[in-house]
């Protein structure tokens, strides 16, 4: 015996219990026994005997150990069912689909402004709360009322609006250390600011502030980013643009459903307010007197004379109409692509012969449902990448987010709902799986009286499928013609393949 | 399987060196040149589809020549048809791999 042989074997016996790692559970002890038997036979077996072979190296003999267990998890599989995820298969294509929908909804969930867009988690009683615009829809998106306008309403509206606060988004530096500075997105609010709102944090009791002094609500964010989640920060002070202030709260970042990105809301009272320039321009959030006027569903609109005699309409739009608009527009992409679709491609499926009807109920069943799957799954993939596309790169600028949510929702629903069209009438109507090996048959004709086209077959032999090349009025559509079980052995998959057979 | 199943020459020449008498696993890779990350699965998947039957060999005789037992192959009836009807597609495989009998003769 060869001491190369020997030498070899330790590490060849390593392989081959590596190897049969992948040999399920069950056969594993027969495997390895079969294994170890044969590299011990190779290992000791007369030189004569195995010098004529190419194959004696034991290293070189384990390493088909691996190939052999791959074989064999690879069966299992197999019978298991996952010949059905096979290239061309209906659940091949589910699952490409639902894998597709599920990371467009964990990237919606990594991104806040996409899933407070596409969940529309309800505000705290947002029914009567209205937002006051100078102009129309896109004042509720910069900062339109003078603060001059805000001060004379707080006094003349109580008939209309049973509170009323003012905001507008600033950037201030915070000083977190000596000599050390971060510019901090900050709403500069009315003292009711956050009566106002009636957020369930709100009513928690915030640390008494001196007379006058303001008091700083942190976002989540900032408060992890700034202050380095200090579990003691409320009830510090900090300086806020030169201002001392007394930290009033910490409030997660989904809470803030208001125009602007903000990091935190500066509360101040009427008399720091007034020391603003009066024609400083900002948000005005106001609670509408349900006795006075029944909530709107959308918004009216309010004429107000100024001082100098002058009237100046201003809309006052719901804020949970304003919050509705996402799904909205995305119905509105859906209706448009539904619209548009016929006129982009043919809706029929194709001509099925009446032997077809004589299919069990469920191969029937089972081909509609598919095509609805995909429908479904193809809306819900549309709708969470738009909404992740759009609110994730405007996330500030909740209109310009819609249109972005517009512009391409209606064409990738266009183009996925042709693909679904097309993806269906190239599937054999018993199996699902695609057909395959497309051929040119006949020729073109010059009085269009001979017949010519593509032909594909289903590889399980269930039947073959015409495509007109030129479509005439008794040959309009593809047609499908079903095989029956006798064609089967001339098909690739009719039966299970092996490797050892053709 | 039936016996008019098409088999592919690596699978034929498995089944001419079991019936030629090479039983084991190592001596079908020796007499074919075929590596054993190929015998090993094809002989598993012909004892799937029928072709091929494997048995333990008795732990006596192992133990007296001081080794594991092996697991010898044996031809079906099946597989003997089989491979008779292969011999038409692969005339060369008989003279490639003779049976004793041949031999003799």
């Amino acid at each position: 015996m060869s001491r190369h042989r020997l030498t070899g074997a330790p590490l060849a016996r390593i392989n081959v219990r590596a190897a049969s790692l992948l040999v399920p559970r069950s056969e594993r002890s027969n495997w390895i026994a079969e294994w170890t038997a044969e590299l011990h036979h190779l290992c000791h077996a007369p030189q004569d005997e195995v010098a004529e072979s190419q194959h004696g190296d034991p290293l070189h003999f384990s390493l088909g150990a691996f190939h052999d267990a791959f074989w064999i998890r690879y069966d299992r599989l197999r019978a298991n069912g996952l010949y059905r995820v096979r290239s061309g298969s209906a659940t091949r294509c589910m699952l490409i689909l639902v894998t597709a929908a599920f990371a467009a909804f964990l990237i919606c969930l990594a991104l806040p402004s996409a899933h407070n867009a596409l969940l529309l988690l309800p505000q705290h009683r947002s029914a009567d709360l209205v937002i006051i615009s100078g102009n129309g829809y896109a004042g509720t998106q910069a900062p339109s009322i003078a603060l001059s306008d805000y001060e004379e309403w707080t006094t003349d509206t109580a008939n209309l609006f049973t509170q009323i606060a003012f905001y507008r988004p600033t950037t201030k530096p915070v000083y977190v250390a000596h000599h050390d500075s971060m510019p901090l997105s900050v709403a500069q609010a009315s003292d009711n600011f956050l009566e106002l709102l009636d957020l369930p944090w709100a009513h928690a009791v915030m640390p008494a502030s001196k007379p006058g002094e303001p008091r700083l609500v942190l976002s989540r964010t900032a408060w992890r980013t700034l202050y380095h989640s200090d579990p003691h920060l409320v009830g510090r002070n900090a300086d806020v643009g030169g201002r001392p202030v007394l930290i009033a709260a910490i409030i997660p970042d989904d809470d803030w459903r208001l125009p602007g990105k903000i990091d935190a809301v500066l509360l101040e009272d009427q008399s720091d307010l007034g020391a603003l320039p009066s024609r400083t321009r900002g948000f005005v959030i106001a609670r509408i007197r349900n006795s006075a006027f029944p909530p709107p569903r959308g918004g009216w609109r309010k004429m107000v004379e100024t001082r100098d005699k002058v009237t100046r309409g201003f809309d006052c739009i719901s804020v949970s109409h304003l919050r509705g608009q996402p799904p909205f527009v995305f119905l509105f992409s859906l209706l448009l692509a539904s619209l548009a679709l016929p006129a982009t491609t043919a809706l029929p499926l194709g001509d099925l012969p009446r032997r077809h009807d004589h299919l069990p109920g469920i191969v029937n069943a089972r081909r509609w449902i598919f095509l609805l799957v995909k429908f479904a799954l193809i809306i819900l993939i549309v709708d969470l990448c738009s909404t992740d596309l759009s609110y994730g790169l405007y996330s500030s600028d909740p209109i310009r987010a819609l249109y972005i949510q517009l512009s391409t929702a209606f064409p990738a629903l266009l183009f996925g709902f042709r693909w679904i069209l097309q993806d269906q009438r190239k599937r054999c109507p018993e199996c699902l799986r695609l057909l395959s090996s497309p051929a040119r048959v006949g020729q073109a004709s010059c009085n269009f009286l001979s017949w010519n086209g593509t032909e594909l077959f289903c590889v399980q032999g269930h039947g073959l499928l015409h495509i007109p090349e030129l479509p005439t009025s008794w040959f309009s559509t593809q047609r499908w013609l079903c095989l029956d079980s006798s064609w089967r052995g001339l098909f690739p998959d009719s039966c299970s393949p092996s490797p050892g057979m053709l | 399987m039936t016996s008019d199943a098409r088999l592919s020459h690596t699978a034929a020449m498995i089944l001419q060196a079991i019936q030629a008498g090479h039983i084991y696993g190592f001596s079908v890779m020796q007499m074919t040149g075929l590596p054993s990350g190929t015998v090993y699965p094809a002989m598993r998947r012909l004892e799937r589809d029928g072709l091929i039957l494997s048995k333990w060999e008795q732990q006596s005789i192992a133990d007296a020549e001081q080794r594991p037992p092996r697991k010898y192959y044996r031809l079906t009836r099946t597989g003997r048809v089989t491979l008779e009807a292969a011999y038409e597609r692969y005339p060369l495989i008989e003279k490639m791999i003779p049976t004793p009998e041949v031999e003799r003769a």
